[in-house]
């Protein structure tokens, strides 16, 4: 999927947060975005999910304005904010992952993906026992269930240790090897273990810096 | 012998029997609905839209003094109209305080207040207040069994067909959109589905015991479940023997049925709770000793 920002600005209120920005993201890149708190990481990612409605510029998913856009399910989304799930109440990783396979397009092969984010043995545990490691991999592995042309991962290492860390950004390199399309939003990750393509800096001024890179194998730049 | 007498009775006074039969059927259904709305950490709903099925109740018995007297036998249906109009009510109020959810509640619990209050006062019928406030399993007709049961099918329906659906939504709202569910559908579809499931358990329950039905026995299922499903299976069991305790005990000592039961329930919940505490408390005093 091509994913096309024309000159997106967005405020919260009177407070600007994002001015003029443009970009295209094409299919199979690994986005980097980059910036410190406050600089627009999330708000950009939320304008990209229809989470935010954007009001001044425009966004285009292969070519459908984001307004008339239907097909979510495209996404793959695990939010930086996880603490609007409810962890209280009992419920088995397994539970959690059978619940969210709705579409009838799922391919419904969460062992598949468990096995491969190295959490299998975790599948009857109750959500509410896991570390923030385990619980990160198993919302990627959620977001994976209707097989997403693009992930989009909000700070998701941030309860992650140095020794998973690595494990982690293996996964997602070999995601994005299979052909999706990674947008890593990070305020303090060193890029060292990443295989992203473009990385793009949000400064607190709102300028944006954009740079390409190219991999081996890869087309972007 | 108390028991027996219980036991003798239930199966020689048809009256018994239908009580039992209904709150056999209610003490599935109320925690069976009220494990989503504790998920959806709204304990509160159904209270409010009790309060306000409470204003149809109030609107039927007026409308009877008008001389329209269409409502006055069965005042279940504008009480049910009045709660999915409350319902609705709660969700627009729920997205204007986004991070206050309890917000809405304490509006539309008041609106439905006052206007309970003003229409029972016009109907001058303040008098049956009670009745609807605490209910009584004890009293209901063929009628209201009937529809207790219809209402028992629906949400079982509900569960088969949009189980996934519901729960995807209850645990996590945002991510919803990402799985293909339609947010918006499966939230009103879920506050019509609790709002008939009020209204008719309204003369059985009471507005002020409804909630307690529904919320207690999940309370007291999620100390001990290990999972979604034996915490549900778990809340169905102890809501059932708050049934046939509260019942026994409401026909061994002449109290009132919605009390009697509510009681066993909180029984339960303080047992649970204290057994739980002990055993924790024993397995680390055990860890603390291997140390």
């Amino acid at each position: 999927m091509q994913i096309d920002i024309r000159n997106l600005s967005f405020a919260y209120g009177h407070r600007a947060i994002i001015t003029g920005l443009s970009h295209t993201i094409n299919s199979g890149d690994y986005l980097v975005v980059q910036g410190k708190n406050g600089t627009g990481k999330t708000t950009l990612v939320k304008c990209l999910l229809g989470l935010n409605s954007v009001k001044n510029g425009m966004i285009f998913f292969d070519g459908l304005d984001i307004n008339s856009f239907k097909q979510w399910t495209r996404f793959g989304y695990v939010s930086q904010d996880l603490d609007s799930f409810n962890y209280e109440f009992p419920l088995t990783v397994e539970e959690l992952l059978k619940f969210s396979i709705v579409s009838r397009k799922a391919p419904h092969n969460y062992l598949k993906l468990l096995d491969e984010m190295g959490i299998l043995e975790i599948l009857n545990q109750n959500i509410n026992s896991l570390s923030g490691g385990q619980l990160q991999r198993v919302f990627i592995v959620r977001a994976m269930l209707n097989n997403p042309d693009v992930l989009i991962l909000d700070e998701p290492t941030a309860s992650i240790d140095a020794q998973n860390k690595q494990f982690f950004y293996e996964t997602v390199n070999s995601l994005n090897n299979s052909g999706k399309t990674i947008i890593l939003i990070t305020h303090t990750e060193s890029l060292e273990n990443i295989n992203y393509t473009h990385v793009m800096n949000l400064s607190l001024d709102m300028s944006v810096d954009i740079k390409a890179r190219v991999l081996e194998g890869k087309f972007t730049l | 012998m108390i028991t027996l007498s219980f036991l003798q009775d239930l199966f020689t006074q048809y009256f018994l029997l239908r009580a039992f039969v209904a709150g056999i059927i209610i003490g599935a259904v109320a925690p069976t609905i009220g494990t989503v709305v504790v998920v959806r950490r709204l304990s509160f709903i159904a209270d409010t839209l009790g309060h306000f099925s409470l204003v149809g109740i109030a609107v039927s018995l007026y409308l009877s003094t008008l001389g329209i007297s269409i409502f006055f036998e069965t005042p279940i249906y504008l009480g049910l109209l009045f709660a999915v109009i409350g319902g609705i009510l709660i969700e627009l109020f729920r997205r204007a305080y986004k991070n206050y959810k309890e917000i809405s509640m304490v509006i539309v619990i008041s609106i439905g207040s006052t206007l309970s209050a003003i229409f029972f006062s016009l109907a001058k019928k303040t008098g049956s207040l009670y009745a609807y406030l605490f209910g009584s399993i004890i009293t209901i007709s063929n009628y209201h069994l009937v529809l207790i049961a219809l209402t028992a099918i629906l949400v079982l329906s509900m569960f088969l067909i949009f189980g996934k659906q519901i729960l995807s939504v209850s645990f996590d709202e945002p991510t919803a959109k990402f799985l293909g569910i339609n947010l918006n559908l499966f939230q009103i579809l879920f506050m019509i589905i609790l709002s008939v499931v009020v209204s008719v358990l309204l003369e059985s329950a009471g507005v002020l015991l409804i909630s307690s039905m529904m919320i207690i026995p999940v309370a007291a299922g999620m100390r001990v479940g290990w999972s979604f499903r034996s915490t549900l299976i778990i809340s169905i069991v102890f809501s059932e023997l708050s049934i046939f305790f509260g019942l026994w005990g409401s026909h061994a000592f002449d109290l009132p049925s919605g009390a009697a039961i509510v009681s066993v329930n909180v029984i339960i919940l303080l047992t649970v709770a204290i057994i739980k505490k002990l055993i924790v408390r024993r397995r680390i005093s055990k860890l603390d000793k291997l140390k």
